[in-house]
C-alpha cells in the first residue's frame, strides 16, 4: 500500500466489445436473460413436480427479485474481477481504469474509488430522500382533513409504509455509509477502503433495493401496506407488492452488511502509521461501532423478511397462528434488528457532530475517551432493549421491567455525549457556519427526542402512548431532528472537500432555519394529538383533531419546500461555488490536509500521525506530519 | 480572572435555566396534554407521566441554559482566527454527569415498575370480559354469555379484559382509560381496567390491521355498579327482545350501525339500518335478499358514501339458524 499507483484510463472499447464489456450496454442484454431464468426456473420446477398452477405470480415474482438484480449487477460489471479470478484464468494486474472519476459519466459506472462511491451514495440517497419526502407530503394532504379525500386506505397505507421504508433503508442508513465511505479512508490516512470492489458492489445494490421499493408501490393489485414494520401475520396476506418490500429490504440489508465489513477491516488494518485507536477521529470511532451493530444485527431483519416470504410463497407457518406459528416471534426478530437500527441511524451522526462542534468551536472534543467509550456502551446496551417496542404486544410480562431498565440506562451514555458536546462549546470561539447550525439544531432537537424516549421507556406511559402520534413525534425528533440534521451537517461540512468548492453560506443558513422551524411546527403538535388519542397509520380520524392536523399538514409542506433551497444550493455551488482550498475550516483531521478534492489515491505522501485529532488551542500541536523519515511499518500493511 | 468569569457566568446560567424551566413548565401545564382520566390505572399512569415530566423539565432547562449561554457568549467574529481554551476534559464533571442521569432514570424506572405492578392487579373478583377482535370490529362477551360490539363497564369494579384476535393483530385502547393491549391471534392477552368515572369514551384499534383499521372504532360506556348489575341480570336488555335482536347484539353490529330498536346501536361507520328499505330499493333488490347478501358478502354492494369496511368473515361465523333470525329481525324492524 505504500507505493503509489498510476492511474490509467480504460482504452475505449469498440465493436462487439462494447456489448461484452461491463457497462450499461451489457446490462441491456444480460438483465433480460436473468429475467428469463427467473421465470423459467420456478415454472420448470412446478411443471416437473406437477404443482398447479404451473404459472404462479407470487412465486415467479419472488424469484425474479433475486435474479433480475443479479442480472443487472453482472451486466454493469459488479462481479467481473471475481468471476475472472474464480474461473482460474491468470490474474490481470489491476490497471486502476475503474478508479476515480474523470467526468460525470464515471459516476454511472462500477467505480472502485471510495471518493466516487461516497458521492454516488450521497447523491442516490438524496434522490430517495426526496421521493420519501414527497410521499409524506401526499399523505399529509390526505390527513389535512378527516375522512377520505384523495386516497383510499390501501393507497394511504402504501404511502405511509414506503415513506418510512425509503427514509430508513434508502436514505438515513446509506447516507451515513456514503459520508463514511468518502471520509473514513481519508481520516485514516489510507489510499482507499480495504475492499474497493466489494465497496463498489455494495453501492450498486442500493439503487436496486430502492427501485424495488418504489416498484412495489405501483404493482398491479396493490403495494405493501402493512407499515414499514410489516408485522406478521398481516404482512403475509398483503397484495403482491409486499414481495417487493420483503426483497428490497434484503438487498438494502446486504448492501449495508458489506459496507460495514469493509469499514471494519479498513479501520482495523489500514490506519496510517501512528494512528492508534485513541488517536482516531470520533467519526471513525462512530462508524466502527455502527459497523459492528450492522454486522451483528442486520441478519436478523433478513431472517424476519425471509420467514415472511416463506410463509407466503412456500406456505410455511413461521408466523401463522393457524399452523402453530409464533406470531410474536416476528416482532422479537424484527426489533432485535430494528432497535439497534436506530443506533445504526444515529451513531454515525454522533461522529459527524463531534467533528463539526470541535472544529467550529476551535476546541478539543471534551472527554474524548469517554465519548468513544460511550459509543461502545451504546453498542452493547443497544442489544438489550429491543422489546421496549413490544410493551403492549402481549409478550412475556416479566420481560417488561428489565427491558425498561436497560432502555433507561442507555440514556446515560447518550447523556454523556450531549453534555460533552456542550462542554466542547464552552469557552470556545464558535463560528456559526451552516454545519454548526445543523449541529446545534441536532443537539436541541435530539434532547427533546431523547427525553420523549424516556417517557416511552417507562412501561406505564408507553402503554398509553404506544401506536399513537406521540410515537410518530418521538421518532421524527430522533431520526429527523437527530439523524437527518446530522446528515445535513455532514454534507455541508464535507461539501468543500468533495467538490473543491464552497457552498453558498447564505442559502445554507436559510435552509437551516426553514428546516428547523418547519420541522418543529410539523412534529411538535404530534405529541399532543397522540397523547389525546389519535392513533398512527390512519387515513381517517376523529373530527376533534381536524384543526391541528390541518396545521401540521401545512407546516409539513413548508418543511418539504425547504429541501428545494438545499438542492438549489448544492447544484449551484457544485458548478459555480468559490474554490474552497484544501482546508477551509482550519481543521486538523487528515482529510483536510490534502487538496480538495483529494488526489486520486488520497495521499501523495503517507502521513505520520503524531498526536490527537482535536488539539485546537494547543500551541504547536499536530495530528499528523508529512514528509517524515520513512516510518517503521505499524500493524498490518 | 477565571474565577470571576465563572462566578458571573454561573448567575447568568442560572438565569437562563430559570427562564427555560418556566417556559417549559408553562407549556407542560397550560396545554391539556392528557385526556381526563376515567380509570384508576389512567390516574396512576398520569402520575408517572408528571413525575417524568418534572425530571425532564429540569434536564431540558439545564441543557437549554448552557446552550443559550454558549451561543451568546462564545460567538466568534468571522475574522477571529483564534482558538478556544484547550480543555480536554474534567474527570469530576464527567463523573457527575454520568451519575446524575443514572440516578434520575433509576427513579423513573422504580416509579414505573411500581405503577405497572399496581396496574396489573385484578383484585380477587374481577369482572372478566372476553374480547375478540376481527377485521374490523370488536366483540365483547360477558360472563352471562351475551356479546356486544361495544363495552359497558361498572364504575369502581376491577375488570379484566381477556383478549384475542381471529385474523391479525389488533390493539385495544381507550385514551381516557389509558390502558392498552394488543389482541394477538392464537394467543390470549389480558388487561386490567378499574373505571373511575361514568360516561362514554371512544375505543379504538391502535395496531395497523388492514384497510379498515382507521374505522375499527367502538365505545365504552361506564355506568354505576348497581345499574350494571341490573343490566347484567337483564341479560343486557336484549333478552327481552326478539331472538334476532340478541344475534344483532352478540355480533357487535351496533358498533358500526345505528338501529333504533337495538339499545346502544349508534355506530356511524356503516349505514343506518333503520333506513334499510330505501337502501334495498336503491340497490334494486328485495329487502330480505339484500340484507342476507349484505351480511354474507358485504363487498357485493357498497352503499354509496360508505367504505367496504364491513368484516367479510362476520357473516360466515353466524350459524345458519341465527342468521335467519337476524335477517328476519332486520327486515321486521325496517318495515
Ligand atoms: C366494522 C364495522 C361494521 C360491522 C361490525 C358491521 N357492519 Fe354492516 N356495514 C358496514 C359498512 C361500512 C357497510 C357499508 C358498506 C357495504 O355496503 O358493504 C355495511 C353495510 C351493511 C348492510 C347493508 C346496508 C346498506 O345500506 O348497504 C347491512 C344490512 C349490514 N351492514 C348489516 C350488518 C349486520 C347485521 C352486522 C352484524 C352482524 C354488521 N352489519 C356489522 C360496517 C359494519
Ligand atoms: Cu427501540
Ligand atoms: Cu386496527
Amino acid at each position: 500500500m505504500t507505493e503509489l499507483h498510476e492511474h490509467h484510463t480504460a482504452p475505449a472499447r469498440t465493436g462487439i466489445r462494447r456489448l461484452t464489456g461491463p457497462g450499461w450496454l451489457r446490462v441491456l442484454w444480460v438483465t433480460p436473460i436473468f429475467f428469463g431464468i427467473g421465470v423459467g426456473l420456478p415454472v420448470l420446477i412446478r411443471w416437473l413436480a406437477h404443482w398447479h398452477p404451473v404459472w404462479k405470480g407470487s412465486v415467479i415474482l419472488t424469484v425474479e427479485l433475486v435474479t433480475v438484480p443479479l442480472g443487472f449487477l453482472v451486466g454493469i460489471g459488479g462481479f467481473d474481477y471475481w468471476a475472472h479470478y474464480a474461473s482460474g484464468r491468470p490474474t490481470v494486474e489491476d490497471d486502476h481504469s475503474s478508479h476515480g472519476a474523470k467526468s460525470w459519466r464515471d459516476y454511472f459506472r462500477v467505480n472502485t474509488d471510495h471518493k466516487v462511491i461516497g458521492i454516488q451514495y450521497v447523491v442516490t440517497t438524496i434522490i430517495f430522500f426526496c421521493i420519501g419526502g414527497l410521499l409524506a407530503m401526499l399523505f399529509r394532504a390526505e390527513l389535512a382533513q378527516p375522512g377520505d379525500q384523495y386516497f383510499n386506505p390501501q393507497t394511504f397505507n402504501v404511502l405511509v409504509s414506503n415513506h418510512a421504508a425509503l427514509m430508513i433503508f434508502l436514505f438515513v442508513i446509506p447516507a451515513f455509509a456514503g459520508l463514511g465511505n468518502y471520509v473514513i479512508p481519508l481520516m485514516l490516512g489510507a489510499a482507499d477502503m480495504a475492499f474497493p470492489r466489494l465497496n463498489a458492489l455494495s453501492f450498486w445494490l442500493l439503487p436496486m433495493a430502492g427501485l424495488m421499493l418504489v416498484a412495489g408501490m405501483v404493482t398491479p393489485g396493490g403495494g405493501p401496506s402493512a407499515g414499514w414494520t410489516c408485522y406478521a401475520p398481516l404482512c403475509s396476506h398483503q397484495p403482491l407488492g409486499q414481495v417487493f418490500f420483503n426483497m428490497g429490504v434484503q438487498w438494502a440489508g446486504a448492501s449495508s452488511i458489506m459496507t460495514a465489513l469493509n469499514f471494519l477491516v479498513t479501520i482495523i488494518t489500514m490506519r496510517a502509521p501512528g494512528m492508534t485507536f485513541w488517536r482516531m477521529p470520533l467519526l471513525v470511532w462512530a462508524n466502527f461501532t455502527t459497523s459492528l451493530l450492522v454486522v451483528i444485527a442486520t441478519p436478523f431483519i433478513a431472517g424476519s423478511q425471509f420467514f415472511v416470504m416463506f410463509d407466503r410463497v412456500l406456505h410455511t407457518h413461521f408466523f401463522e397462528p393457524g399452523g402453530g406459528g409464533y406470531v410474536l416471534g416476528y416482532q422479537h426478530i424484527f426489533w432485535f434488528y430494528s432497535h439497534p437500527a436506530v443506533y445504526i441511524m444515529m451513531l454515525p451522526g454522533f461522529g459527524i457532530i463531534s467533528e463539526v462542534i470541535a472544529v467550529m468551536s476551535r476546541k478539543p472534543v471534551f472527554g474524548y475517551r469517554l465519548m468513544a467509550l460511550s459509543l461502545m456502551a451504546i453498542l452493547v446496551l443497544g442489544f438489550s432493549v429491543w422489546a421496549h417496542h413490544m410493551f403492549v404486544a402481549g409478550m412475556a410480562g416479566w420481560l417488561r421491567v428489565p427491558m425498561m431498565v436497560t432502555s433507561m440506562v442507555i440514556a446515560v451514555p447518550t447523556g454523556i455525549k450531549i453534555f460533552s458536546w456542550l462542554a466542547t462549546m464552552w469557552e470556545g470561539r464558535i463560528h456559526f457556519t451552516t454545519p454548526m447550525l445543523f449541529a446545534l439544531g441536532f443537539l436541541s432537537m435530539f434532547v427533546i427526542g431523547g427525553l420523549s424516549g424516556i417517557y416511552l421507556a417507562s412501561v406505564p406511559i408507553d402503554i398509553h402512548a404506544s401506536d399513537t402520534y406521540f410515537i410518530v413525534a418521538h421518532i421524527h425528533y430522533v431520526l429527523f431532528g437527530g439523524s437527518v440534521f446530522t446528515i445535513f451537517a455532514g454534507i455541508y461540512y464535507w461539501f468543500p472537500k468533495m467538490t473543491g468548492r464552497m457552498y453558498d453560506e447564505r442559502l445554507g443558513k436559510l435552509h437551516f432555519w426553514l428546516t428547523f422551524i418547519g420541522f418543529n411546527l410539523t412534529f411538535f403538535p404530534m405529541h399532543y394529538i397522540g397523547l389525546q388519542g389519535m392513533p398512527r397509520r390512519v387515513a381517517d380520524y376523529a373530527g376533534r383533531f381536524a384543526d391541528i392536523n390541518l396545521f401540521i399538514s401545512i407546516a409539513s409542506f413548508g418543511l418539504g419546500a425547504s429541501t428545494l433551497v438545499f438542492l438549489y444550493n448544492m447544484a449551484k455551488s457544485w458548478k459555480h461555488g468559490e474554490p474552497a482550498g484544501g482546508n477551509p475550516w482550519r481543521a486538523l483531521t487528515l482529510e483536510w490536509q490534502v487538496s480538495s478534492p483529494p488526489p486520486i489515491f488520497n495521499f501523495d505522501e503517507i502521513p505520520q500521525v503524531v498526536g490527537h485529532p482535536y488539539e485546537y488551542g494547543v500551541p504547536g500541536a499536530k495530528h499528523a506530519i508529512f514528509g517524515a523519515p520513512k516510518p517503521e511499518p505499524v500493524g498490518t500493511d | 480572572m477565571l474565577r470571576r468569569v465563572r462566578r458571573g457566568s454561573i448567575f447568568q446560567l442560572l438565569g437562563f435555566a430559570a427562564i427555560a424551566a418556566v417556559i417549559t413548565s408553562l407549556v407542560a401545564v397550560l396545554v391539556p396534554w392528557l385526556p381526563n382520566p376515567a380509570s384508576d390505572e389512567a390516574k396512576r399512569i398520569h402520575f408517572v407521566y408528571w413525575f417524568t415530566t418534572v425530571i425532564c423539565i429540569g434536564v431540558f432547562a439545564a441543557v437549554a441554559a448552557v446552550m443559550t449561554y454558549s451561543v451568546i457568549k462564545f460567538r466568534a467574529r468571522p475574522d477571529d482566527d483564534s482558538d478556544g481554551a484547550p480543555i480536554h476534559g474534567h474527570t469530576k464533571l464527567e463523573i457527575i454527569w454520568t451519575a446524575i442521569p443514572a440516578v434520575l432514570v433509576t427513579a423513573i424506572s422504580i416509579v414505573s415498575a411500581i405503577v405497572l405492578a399496581q396496574n396489573s392487579r385484578t383484585g380477587s373478583h374481577p369482572l372478566v370480559v372476553k374480547v375478540v377482535a376481527v377485521q374490523f370490529a370488536w366483540k365483547f362477551t360477558y360472563p352471562n354469555g351475551k356479546s356486544y360490539g361495544y363495552l359497558t363497564l361498572p364504575k369502581g369494579r376491577h375488570v379484566k379484559l381477556d383478549l384475542t384476535a381471529n385474523d391479525v393483530i389488533h390493539s385495544f385502547w381507550s385514551p381516557e382509560l389509558s390502558q392498552k393491549q394488543d389482541a394477538v391471534p392464537g394467543q390470549h392477552t389480558s388487561l386490567v381496567i378499574t373505571p373511575s368515572r361514568t360516561g362514554t369514551f371512544p375505543v379504538i384499534c391502535t395496531e395497523l390491521c388492514g384497510l379498515g383499521h382507521a374505522l375499527m372504532r367502538s365505545h365504552v360506556t361506564i355506568i354505576p355498579a348497581a345499574k350494571f348489575d341490573t343490566w347484567m341480570k337483564a341479560g343486557g336488555q336484549a333478552a327481552s327482545g326478539p331472538p334476532g335482536l340478541a344475534v344483532f347484539q352478540e355480533n357487535g353490529c351496533g358498533g358500526c350501525h345505528t338501529l333504533k330498536a337495538a339499545p346502544g346501536a349508534n355506530g356511524t361507520i356503516g349505514p343506518d339500518l333503520d333506513k334499510l328499505k330505501q337502501e334495498a330499493a336503491r340497490a334494486h333488490q328485495p329487502l330480505a335478499a339484500f340484507i342476507k347478501e349484505s351480511i354474507l358478502k358485504p363487498s357485493a354492494y357498497i352503499e354509496p358514501g360508505y367504505r367496504d369496511a364491513m368484516p367479510p368473515t362476520l357473516g360466515a361465523s353466524i350459524p345458519a339458524g341465527k342468521l335467519t333470525q337476524l335477517v328476519q329481525y332486520l327486515e321486521q324492524s325496517a318495515k
